[in-house]
């Protein structure tokens, strides 16, 4: 009875969440599968018949500006760049307000703000701030730093740069709120004995900090790897769709453009499942790498 | 040797208000762009004065949000939704997490893994057979409806944070408590729940601005004006080529202090002192 | 707490799923029309359902986009609003998916000889919308308090441009600007190329015309604006050129209908006028015009039909029309309205119907949306200095004729 107990109690406990999930995901990513085989578009929109692989030809091989390779090696960069400065931004402010100083409060819920206001608004804003000639920031740089202005939303480079900044700007908080979660569970004791040993603020951080941060951490930037690369909105905004001539899209603009631009479903579909297994085998290369489903004791 | 450290702590200290100050700046200073926009006459996003208040600021935005908008009516909608994504997400995930990260159990890496890979698929695509399936099941027009979808996108990230969580509080202790004659049941409700609080607040937190936020979903399924949610009302504002930049900033602002509010409410729990540090060891 | 969450819940669901009975006939209508237009439908709606108790008419917003998106998603699944209420350039598009009906079947000859031919959309020999508004055009903009009299021809706007662009501060920073526009937009660089003697597209609206002399000419004009005459700031996007001008901080600005209500409650002392002749040829700048109107889902029920009949004739009746026209300044479709004198009495009225005159009718092809999608990059190009005008124009024909195929496949 209790052996049996032992054995049920795991899947009574997923059981609910399960039920969402399969209820939810099950259906849309199956109809996906199977569009990716149809030649469902402008012309066969009603009725749509399987094709085959074509679809997944067209995605690799048929020619586009910029190509597929250019664009997936920029979503890389995308991704990789605003990841990586979410999770130092926010683990180093989180380091900071777990510190015993006076105003915590303060600024603990002045840094939450971007993660607060809808993203639409302050998108443009940016956008507004980017401008050449009445931008803040470009002030910024000429009056203070006395730098030449830079034309942040005309050259691509600049451009790309541009939303990746609003996007960090937009993401730190985020990070910032996990890593200060994280950061609750690390006994003091562990500090004081590292001071006991002598021990540098680097060898403490490097030796008790991340290894047990880390378990909350993983989780949080493997999604945050897969959000940021499917992440489309900030670009499309601050980009204005992708310009300069569409030189700062990532693939997940391509789907949209696709689906709802052309009305190429089919081939979106196609698309959308390539993304699906990049970001597959990224995710499980990653979990192995870092040991994400085992425990930390 | 009192004095060094006492200076190294100050230095430390200092350094932190720096960073803190420097980064607070960066946070806040488009905030207070979206101020200038919501107490700007005539609709102007973009002006080319860097003042914050303008000249000519005015609160009619403010004024017309209330008493012109069912802006009322959106917030409570919003709120009643996200509050009920909030609670599944939060139970939910608390009880799946711990089953992630206590058991050992057949198909434990692949339910893991399956969590992530709902999370793979470019949202865009997802429209389409959702709606389909919401109109089969009778859901389309109905708070149920964006309610399982939005628990369903929260779950994954609230899930693998409740596991990481667990993680890190030692199995010992709810041994020591099964020891004591608790049941296994009670054992997590009673220690290992109040321990893992500030994953809680993370993962409500999370739940809450998921359905908070969201719009190309909410806008597809709820039909009814009566049924808006905030971020749907807010569309209203948005017109191609002729927002009503006033009312969207005045907006904005205002949907953003809920997040705040309920933020420092949680804060509490996210680093009071009565967690692990002091029960560990 | 866990007690509060979910009592919240059960409060939740009881008071909010339960379904309260609404006995009335329920007809929606989706629409992308900005709050001024908005009002006035909204309050003409009122008036119907005064009239009809039995029905209820519910308008739903929807950015022009999403309004696409979300009726074609809806439209796929056999569901939807009866009503869907936007510009004519989506048409083609909707009536390729097979979402909206003919509407030839439900009025007769008699009835539409009451309207102006451009507000009968007719795509592959079906009349799919029936448009209430004519416009959705661009025209130039002046500012009287800066610009006394608006240009004829593009030379006149580089003199006038050039005499108003001012650094009153000598800063080094341009205070004032001639000309802003959202040049960077195809859409707002059309008007130009239809000025040099082309067009996006050929007569029988199926291939793209954009590897000509006259698209050549033509974004080396906009080019030359920029960087010779240095009238127009060196970057510029719709919001930027709507902040300037509203700021007073230029004399000029090529903007749509939609636009003009805001600058005037902006204070403004605005006049509207057509978007200058290009000196080099002789023709007018001819920007796109369109409508705005109605189409019917096409999976409508029977009884649910003649109710919607109903209502798009009611709010075309020529008096609603009228109250539109005097409140947000847009052009009816009417023919009955066109001598009344909230029509034949307005500056700003009468200018747009001069515009519109000289405008070319936007087309509602599908194909149109694979042009825009192909002239932004390589314009774009040409305004960066990256690309010469003649190496944009092949390189848009090209991408557009790919693209076409693409959307065709």
């Amino acid at each position: 009875m209790l052996e049996n107990n032992r054995k049920l109690f795991p899947y009574i406990l997923i059981l609910p969440a399960a039920l969402v999930m399969i209820g939810v995901v099950f259906y849309p990513f199956i109809y996906n599968v199977v569009l990716s085989f149809s030649n469902m578009s402008l012309r066969n929109f009603r009725e749509w018949q399987i094709i085959g692989l074509d679809q997944y030809y067209k995605v690799f091989f048929e020619p586009s500006e910029p190509s597929f390779y250019t664009i997936f090696l920029k979503t890389m960069i995308w991704t990789v760049a605003n990841v990586t400065f979410h999770v130092v931004i926010g683990v180093m402010l989180a380091m900071m307000l777990n510190r015993q100083i006076k105003g915590k409060s303060v600024f603990r819920t002045l840094l939450i703000l971007p993660w607060a206001i809808p993203q639409y608004i302050v998108a443009l804003t940016w956008r507004g701030m980017f401008n050449y000639e009445y931008g803040s920031i470009n002030l910024i740089i000429t009056k203070y730093l006395g730098l030449p202005a830079v034309e942040w939303l005309r050259s691509p480079t600049e451009a790309f740069l541009a939303v990746i900044l609003t996007n960090i700007w937009l993401g730190f908080p985020f990070m910032m709120v996990i890593a200060l979660g994280g950061l609750q569970s690390i006994s003091h004791e562990f500090y004081e004995a590292a001071d006991i040993d002598g021990a540098s603020a680097w060898q403490k951080f490097k030796n008790i900090t991340i290894p047990l941060l880390r378990p909350v951490m993983i989780p949080a930037i493997t999604l945050g790897i897969i959000w940021t690369f499917n992440n489309i909105n900030v670009i499309w905004l601050v980009t204005n769709g992708g310009e300069p001539a569409d030189q700062t899209h990532i693939l997940v603009s391509y789907v949209y453009r696709a689906a709802f631009g052309l009305y190429r479903y089919g081939y979106a579909a196609a698309l959308s499942m390539v993304i699906f297994f990049i970001l597959l085998i990224f995710s499980l290369t990653f979990m192995k790498k870092t040991q994400a489903t085992k425990a930390a004791y | 040797m009192r004095n060094k450290a006492y200076f190294k702590k100050q230095m430390a200290d200092a350094v932190a208000y720096l960073v803190l100050i420097i980064f607070a700046v960066i946070a806040v200073y488009p905030v207070l762009q979206v101020l200038s926009i919501s107490l700007r006459p005539g609709d102007r996003l973009l002006s080319t004065s860097l003042a914050i208040i303008p000249e000519d600021a005015t609160f009619a935005a403010y004024k017309e949000l209330f008493t012109g908008r069912p802006f009322l009516l959106w917030m409570r909608n919003s709120i009643l939704i996200s509050f009920v994504v909030t609670a599944t997400g939060v139970i939910l995930a608390a009880l799946a997490g711990y089953a992630f990260s206590r058991f050992k159990f057949r198909g434990k890496n692949f339910g893991l893994l399956s969590l992530l890979v709902t999370q793979m698929f470019p949202a865009t695509m997802l429209l389409l057979p959702m709606y389909i399936m919401l109109v089969k099941v009778g859901l389309i027009n109905t708070f149920l409806g964006v309610i399982i979808i939005y628990s369903s996108t929260a779950l994954p990230f609230c899930i693998w944070t409740m596991k990481g969580y667990y993680d890190t509080i030692p199995a010992s202790l709810e041994e020591a408590a099964r020891i004591d004659g608790c049941t296994q049941f009670a054992a997590f409700y009673k220690v290992v729940i109040p321990l893992a609080a500030p994953a809680l607040v993370i993962v409500a937190l999370f739940s809450f601005m998921t359905a908070w936020a969201e719009y190309v979903v909410a806008a597809q399924v709820l039909q009814d004006t009566g049924l808006w949610t905030l971020p749907v009302g807010l569309q209203t504002f948005q017109a191609n080529m002729s927002t009503e930049w006033g009312l969207y900033a005045a907006a904005s602002l205002i949907v953003s202090i809920p997040v705040v509010v309920l933020f420092l409410a949680l804060s509490k729990f996210l680093i009071s002192g009565l967690t692990l540090g002091s029960v560990k060891g | 707490m866990k007690k509060n969450i979910f009592l919240i819940s059960v409060f939740a669901i009881t008071t909010f799923f339960g379904c309260t009975k609404d006995d009335r006939m329920h007809i929606r209508i989706w629409h992308q029309m900005r709050v001024e237009e908005r009002v006035v439908m909204e309050r003409q709606l009122a008036r119907f359902m005064e009239s009809r108790p039995e029905i209820r008419v519910e308008m739903l917003y929807k950015e022009t986009e999403q309004l696409r998106n979300d009726f074609v998603i809806a439209a796929y699944a056999r569901q939807g609003p009866e009503i869907v209420y936007g510009p004519s350039d989506m048409i083609g598009l909707l009536a390729t998916l097979d979402v909206i009906r003919p509407l030839e079947q439900y009025f007769d000859e008699d009835y539409l000889g009451h309207f102006h031919e451009t507000a009968k959309v007719w795509y592959e020999g079906h009349l799919y919308q029936l448009a209430d508004k004519l416009g959705n055009h661009l025209a130039l903009v002046y500012n009287k308090d800066i610009v006394a009299e608006p240009p004829e021809t593009t030379d006149e706007l580089i003199e006038i441009g050039k005499k108003v662009t001012v650094d009153r501060t000598g800063s080094g920073r341009i205070d004032q600007y001639g000309l802003v526009w959202n040049y960077t937009e195809p859409f707002f660089y059309v008007p130009f190329l239809a000025g040099f003697g082309g067009w996006v597209m050929d007569e029988a609206q199926e291939r793209p015309t954009l590897n000509t002399d006259a698209n050549v000419r033509a974004l080396n004009f906009i080019q030359e604006l920029r960087d010779v005459h240095r009238i127009v700031p060196r970057e510029a996007d719709y919001e930027i050129a709507d902040a300037l001008f509203k700021e007073g901080r230029a004399g000029m600005i090529i903007n749509g209908d939609w636009s003009w209500g805001g600058y005037i409650s902006a204070g403004l002392n605005i006049g509207v006028a057509p978007i200058p002749r290009v000196s080099e040829t002789g023709l007018w700048a001819s920007p796109m015009v369109s409508t705005k109107g109605f189409s019917i889902n096409e999976n409508i029920d029977d009884d649910k039909l003649t109710v919607v009949l109903e209502i798009i004739m009611f709010l075309n009746e020529p008096d609603n029309h009228l109250e539109a026209t005097r409140e947000v300044k847009t052009f009816p479709t009417r023919i009955e309205t066109y001598d009344h004198p909230v029509v034949t009495e307005d500056p700003i009225l009468i200018n747009s119907k001069r515009q519109i005159d000289v405008g070319k009718p936007m087309p509602i092809v599908p194909e149109l949306r694979a042009i825009w999608d192909s002239m932004r990059p390589h314009y774009q190009m040409v305004l960066n200095g990256r690309k010469s005008a003649e190496d944009a124009a092949r390189d848009m024909q090209l991408l557009a004729e790919r693209k076409i195929i693409e959307m065709l496949e």
